[in-house]
């Protein structure tokens, strides 16, 4: 699996702007649902579905949340991603300073495909 | 087949997928209900219940994806994964240089063939017994018995579990590992009532050496 580096703190804005365009681009391909991004200011929602806005981004910061107790139980260090898979949906996760971003996609979406989007630029 | 037998059989799976897979670190098998029916020997208790927790609030959350299915966590340092196999839920826990992919190929045809083996040889399913977390209390006088007291809604939980059955016997366990079997009654005070609490003997406390505002582990032993 191809690994990609997270850059350490005070990332620069333009990175940052950078991670808005690639979710654009992310939400426009087949099979995504939408996405959140958060900071610890705002936060940002684009889900196809607005009746399920609460239910998602209630899930996304659960499965930080978790994600971050597992980690911490089994000593597996920082988190890179998480991936968590639904009987219809999957949602991809992770944390890239103070943002925590989750895209929501089809099971059938190739998670990895958006993962590395999401890096690109 | 006891359910030691049907643990035993499933620990050595899962020691068998580690020989074949040397980048696994841990792996338990736990129910959807969060009972931990068996480990690979070398996953301590903490561990399971700490993830079997963290799992369950997970789970609560993903019903507007459909459920919870698998789970994938890469760490800097290991992976994480947890995946459904029936009614269970299998953890596997890597080096960060796993292939997943191939131990998934692994876990996927193994464990559900030993589990339907394991159906057929015993076709009543085997009830494994979601364990409560309680808060003691002592129970002083000289009526007292040697029961121990809790909240009817857990021995009502079990009794489901158990096709209606009354649950008229526990087994309570501290953090120490100290364990007793005793007789199960529901609390008759209504103020120590959904509070969380078990209410032990004071002879039973000295055998567990338990005081009150400890926590212990108990679960019915009528599986």
């Amino acid at each position: 699996m191809e690994t990609f580096e997270v850059k350490g703190k005070n990332k620069p804005e333009q990175e940052i702007k950078n991670l808005h365009v690639n979710l654009e681009d992310i939400k426009a391909k087949d099979g995504i649902i939408g996405y959140i991004l958060r900071d610890p200011k705002s936060a940002s929602v684009d889900i196809k579905d607005p009746s399920k806005i609460i239910d998602y981004a209630v899930l996304s910061s659960t499965v930080l949340d978790s994600g971050t107790h597992m980690t911490e139980t089994f000593e597996l260090g920082k988190i890179d991603h998480i991936v968590v898979e639904g009987g219809d949906v999957k949602v991809l996760s992770l944390a890239i300073d103070d943002h925590r971003v989750s895209v929501f996609m089809n099971k059938k979406v190739d998670h990895n495909a958006v993962y590395k989007d999401l890096h690109l630029k | 087949m006891s359910k030691d037998m049907y643990t035993a059989a499933l620990k050595n799976t899962l020691t068998e997928i580690k020989k074949i897979c040397p980048d696994i670190k841990y792996s338990f098998i736990f129910t959807k209900d969060g009972a931990i029916i068996s480990g690979d020997g070398e996953t301590n208790n903490a561990l399971t219940k700490k993830t079997v927790e963290s799992f369950q609030s997970l789970a609560e959350k993903a019903g507007v994806i459909g459920g919870l299915d698998a789970l994938f966590i890469n760490g800097e340092n290991g992976k994480l994964h947890i995946s459904r196999v029936n009614d269970m839920y299998l953890v596997v826990t890597t080096s960060p240089d796993a292939d997943i992919a191939y131990l998934r190929s692994i876990t996927n045809v193994i464990v559900p063939t030993v589990l339907k083996l394991l159906e057929n040889i015993a076709p009543t399913p085997l009830k494994f017994m979601p364990s409560q977390q309680l808060v003691v209390d002592t129970l002083t006088g000289l009526f007292t018995g040697d029961n121990v007291q809790i909240d009817d809604v857990h021995l009502k939980e079990w009794s489901q579990h158990l096709d209606g059955k009354d649950v008229n016997e526990v087994e309570v366990e501290t953090i120490s590992g100290k364990k007793v079997q005793c007789g199960v009654k529901k609390i008759t005070d209504p103020k120590r009532q959904g509070k969380g609490m078990i209410l032990i003997p004071e002879k039973t406390c000295r055998t567990l050496e338990v005081k009150k505002g400890d926590l212990v582990k108990v679960k019915s032993i009528a599986a």
